[in-house]
């Protein structure tokens, strides 16, 4: 009974958000609604890389590659195939989801800095190949000026979409992770070896996280290429992936709204610092040393432990 | 081409030039590894310590009117600058951060290749800037018809040289056996009474040391700019992991395989040359997940 | 959960609040300036600003354009495409600049021309060397001032016909830049002078650390001469190592940035004599009163010697103030229509913008770097000049490459 109105009340609030973030097309000027955009897409692959990251455990340390790979998949249907868009649209993930299978078989046996570290080498074989192949992905120059279709093409069209489908990909999410295989694998995090003395399959289990994360990473991509309408090889650098992973660490990567807090505080400070000193990086790498001296588990954790005081420890360390 | 093939001379000139940047990545790395391995801290702005070590040297050696003198001090001032700075940020804030996740150490010092990247824009300015080697080792001499760097030659002398310190530091030295041992288990060495932090802070100083050494050593031979951080911390971390974590073998050998594949990538295959070491790394995972040699932990 | 999104709404609206500051005032042009200022690239992005900010200052000193004061901003892209595409979003957006100008990155610079079409906002390239940029990808509201690739390899092309080489081997950064550079000079070579051959090439990825190896090979294979393709962070390493390996002595190359001061000036007088380069300007050649006026105000105002960003700053600027005079009214169409064709003086001479292609026509100087009393690094030496009109590819080629 009592987990019936919490489910209900959940459902309420995500409608309610859902229609906020959209009622703010009707009175947000263009700027904004660009900037909020490009947070919900970095935002979504944040989250996409908490699945793995905060629920699973697992250092996915080139995660960018998914993202990168889904927008390329995305772009060059787009202007290479007369193929109509949704196809492109449904392709991209499907691409990214294939990577990660690919890369998921070779590195899942591997744990945590060698697990990282293998990856980061793949990811950057697959970096090279796009940043070469100036022939298909146009090389270092990228794609511009991409066809999105019109009714996404303006700045409130594009808005408007990526609230629907970062709407949609947080629900999947949030499903995935309270359902049973969520919580077996939050259990793999906290407890590999008596996992698999249970009898669960704990390589299957991270194969297919991998799996989910990169789908939904190449989802963020298709965002970022209607928002953008451009792509380039920076998409899939190490650097990118790692400043990914400093959204979910700072918003609190043990909760499921961290990241996306944590992409709208790096976005924000780039664009609100950058516009005042050039010298924003630095501004950036206090805030951050500051925020990790006094909020460990992140400003969305700080909160929730704040909530939660008293009551059963969530954010486990 | 007139030959086409690959000559001997060819070959073993692409060798000596591939193990004298092996010198290079194996100061750098051996570093980041003895950090990793007894402290495990990744380090980050272990890259940013390699490039305030070149910028110092750059600094230092201009002082003195780019003479062979003034090199050779710049040589022993810069790693030591280097180390003063890492000494200020483990006693001041890394120390305070032991227990914490090993994530969160990589974004803190993620945090200080950020401020460290825009202080080196802020001291010294955005040009280029060329620090030439001492006389003595300017120029090259003729190596079976190609011509070989004196300064590679130089490098080649120094690698064993710092291997062989580190060595006699890690396995003849009271604070190095005791740094072994508290990298394998910390609460123990604290048991019998020897202040660990202490330790760590050592070991933190020296491995940042030899970033700094790093620096200063491939001053001569590059461009001294901003984004030579970024350049050399992956590969750093990279062979590392292939060598062993915090072995001072495994960060030797790991450099050769890194340093031999990118030269004789170049020979045989320019064009791809670039994938070549990521390709190496990903071999050597696959067959043996945990490194080459016995990682410390 | 609900307290949540509330928390995510707060933190977000609390972060929107610096945003909502009024724009610009409406009687000055605005300027927005998105360019590399961080890292390598910005030793050439400084000079671009630095000599755009003087020559705007004396304009506003002497009343302005159309009772208008010039104002720019800048941001910084680091050199990222994305940080660089946001930045000038907000600029478009937010700051509802006039026009557009930068940068030095060419996947950036393509990727703002493309929004520049999109939303009307005039863009003037100032560095960027992508040939695509006024070429395949060209269009009404895209402006060049400043060399590309294709007419940077024309110029090599002309200069290095006039020599006596035969046998080539080409050598570069890995990247668009590289082959473009070195594509566009050995196809022009070929036209100029069919007798020529390529032995082979060899390309290293940006920023190598150790260009021996590549030199070996190149010497091994005994060409008469060699085209390099690099620019940037990798020239000042590439002619180190040339040097120490005694390859200038061996064998000539060409090397289009070569006689740069951005090259030359951190080499000292350790960089190799005998290198031949190319560039849109030195500030001791044209040895014209012009030029000599600009440096003398460049030093005063900035303590340095002007490189070659600043001719590309001095451009924009008067190209700009003197579009808007001619237009009559701060509106983009009337700014595009006074572009074309329009002619303005600078220190190397008079510069048309072309109307077919939107690229400025600038004279192209091949020198041979060279010491030379009286400075502390090396200088270009035996100066030829190639007319802006001889390197630029015809109007129906640009026609033809933007239909594809």
């Amino acid at each position: 009974m009592k987990a019936q109105s919490a489910g209900i009340r959940k459902t309420g609030a995500a409608a309610g958000a859902l229609t906020g973030f959209l009622l703010l097309a009707l009175v947000l000027p263009r700027f904004y609604l660009y900037l909020l955009s490009l947070i919900l897409a970095t935002g979504l692959l944040a989250t996409s890389l908490n699945l793995v990251l905060g629920f699973g455990g697992m250092y996915q340390f080139h995660h960018s590659v998914f993202y990168g790979v889904g927008a390329y998949c995305l772009a060059l249907i787009l202007t290479r195939s007369g193929l109509p868009a949704w196809i492109g649209y449904l392709a991209a993930p499907l691409a990214a989801s294939v990577l990660g299978l690919v890369m998921g078989l070779l590195t899942v046996r591997l744990s945590k800095l060698y697990f990282g570290m293998l990856q980061i080498s793949l990811g950057s074989l697959v970096w090279a190949i796009v940043y070469r192949w100036y022939s298909f992905t146009g090389g270092d120059d990228g794609i511009h000026g991409i066809p999105v279709p019109e009714l996404i093409g303006t700045s409130t069209g594009a808005y408007v979409f990526a609230v629907l489908v970062t709407a949609a990909s947080l629900a999947v999410m949030y499903c995935i992770v309270s359902s049973p295989f969520g919580m077996t694998f939050a259990g793999i995090r906290d407890n590999p070896e008596r996992c698999r003395a249970v009898g669960i399959d704990v390589t299957a289990h991270q194969l297919a996280g991998q799996v989910l994360a990169a789908f939904f990473a190449g989802v963020a991509g298709t965002l970022f290429v209607t928002v953008e309408g451009s792509v380039f090889p920076d998409m899939m650098f190490w650097t990118l992936s790692l400043e990914i992973l400093i959204m979910c660490l700072l918003g609190g990567w043990f909760t499921f709204f961290g990241p996306m807090l944590g992409a709208a505080i790096i976005v924000m400070l780039r664009t609100v610092v950058g516009i005042y000193t050039e010298y924003w990086t630095l501004v950036l790498g206090l805030v951050l040393i500051l925020l990790i001296f006094f909020l460990p588990e992140g400003v969305l954790g700080i909160l929730q432990k704040g909530r939660q005081a008293g009551g059963k420890d969530a954010a486990g360390n | 081409m007139d030959s086409g093939g690959i000559t001997v001379a060819a070959l073993m000139q692409q060798v000596l030039v591939g193990l004298s940047r092996t010198t290079i990545l194996f100061i750098v790395s051996s570093g980041l590894s003895l950090v990793l391995g007894v402290l495990r801290i990744p380090n980050v702005a272990h890259g940013s310590l390699y490039m305030i070590g070149a910028f110092v040297t750059y600094s230092v050696a201009s002082f003195f009117g780019q003479t062979t003198a003034g090199f050779i001090i710049a040589l022993a001032v810069a790693p030591l600058v280097v180390a003063a700075v890492s000494l200020v940020l483990e006693r001041g804030l890394l120390c305070h951060l032991y227990d914490r996740e090993h994530l969160m150490l990589l974004l803190f010092t993620f945090a200080f290749t950020l401020v460290f990247g825009d202080l080196v824009k802020m001291i010294w300015g955005s040009d280029y800037r060329s620090l030439s080697a001492p006389a003595i080792v300017q120029g090259s001499f003729d190596l079976g018809g190609f011509p070989f760097p004196r300064y590679s030659l130089f490098l080649l002398v120094m690698g064993p040289l710092v291997a062989l310190g580190l060595w006699l530091l890690t396995n003849k030295t009271k604070i190095g056996k005791i740094a072994r041992a508290a990298a394998v288990d910390r609460e123990m060495v604290d048991a019998i009474g020897i202040d660990v932090s202490k330790v760590f802070a050592a070991v933190f100083v020296i491995g940042c040391y030899l970033a700094g050494l790093g620096g200063a050593l491939v001053a001569p031979t590059q461009n001294i700019t901003q984004g030579m951080d970024h350049t050399i911390i992956i590969e750093a971390f990279l062979i590392v992991i292939i060598g062993g974590l915090g072995n001072i073998w495994g960060a030797l050998l790991g450099a050769a395989i890194f340093g031999l594949t990118d030269a004789i990538g170049i020979l045989i295959w320019p064009q791809f040359a670039i994938v070549f070491p990521y390709t190496a790394v990903v071999i050597v995972l696959l067959i043996r997940p945990r490194g080459l040699l016995k990682a410390i932990w | 959960m609900q307290r949540l999104s509330v928390c995510l709404f707060l933190a977000l609206s609390l972060l929107i609040v610096p945003f909502t500051t009024a724009p610009a005032a409406a009687k000055t042009i605005t300027v927005g300036i998105v360019d590399c200022y961080s890292g390598p690239p910005s030793t050439y992005t400084n000079d671009v600003r630095d000599a755009f900010k003087m020559e705007i200052d004396r304009i506003n000193a002497a009343g302005g354009v159309l009772g208008r004061k010039i104002e720019f901003v800048t941001r910084d892209s680091k050199f990222k495409v994305d940080i660089g595409l946001a930045a000038a979003k907000e600029l478009i957006y937010r700051k509802n600049v006039d026009i557009m100008m930068g940068t030095i990155n060419s996947a950036l610079a393509l990727a703002i021309s493309d929004m520049c079409r999109k939303e009307k906002v005039p863009f003037l390239v100032t560095f960027a060397k992508s040939a695509k940029i006024t070429g395949a990808k060209g269009h009404d509201y895209v402006f060049s001032i400043t060399e590309n690739t294709a007419l940077a390899g024309k110029a090599g092309a002309v200069g290095l016909a006039k020599k006596p080489y035969l046998k080539y081997w080409i050598a570069g950064d890995d990247y668009e830049y590289g082959h473009a550079i070195a594509d566009a000079v050995w196809n022009n070579l070929k036209k100029l002078k069919p007798g020529v051959t390529l032995l082979g090439q060899s390309w290293w990825k940006v920023g190598e650390p150790d260009f021996t190896p590549y030199i070996t090979a190149i010497l091994s294979a005994r060409p008469d001469a060699v085209i390099v393709a690099t620019g940037g962070r990798d020239c000042v390493p590439f002619l180190k190592a040339a040097k120490a390996t005694g390859f200038t002595k061996r064998v000539p190359f060409y090397m289009h940035t070569a006689t740069e001061l951005s090259t030359l000036k951190p080499l000292g007088l350790n960089a190799p004599e005998g290198v031949i380069g190319t560039s849109n300007y030195f500030f001791y050649y044209p040895r014209t009163p012009e030029n000599e006026a600009f440096v003398k105000r460049f030093e005063a105002a900035y303590k340095r010697k002007p490189a070659v960003g600043a001719i590309y700053g001095l451009l924009a600027a008067r190209f700009i103030s003197r579009a808007y005079q001619k237009a009559g009214k701060v509106k983009p169409k009337a700014f595009i229509k006074a572009m074309e064709g329009m002619t303005v003086d600078s220190p190397v001479g008079k510069v048309t913008m072309r109307a077919c292609d939107h690229q400025a026509m600038l004279p192209m100087f091949m020198g041979t770097t060279k010491k030379a009393p009286g400075y502390d690094f090396l200088i270009a030496d035996d100066i030829v000049t190639i007319a802006g009109k001889d390197v630029m590819p015809d109007c129906a080629e640009i026609a033809r490459q933007r239909k594809k």
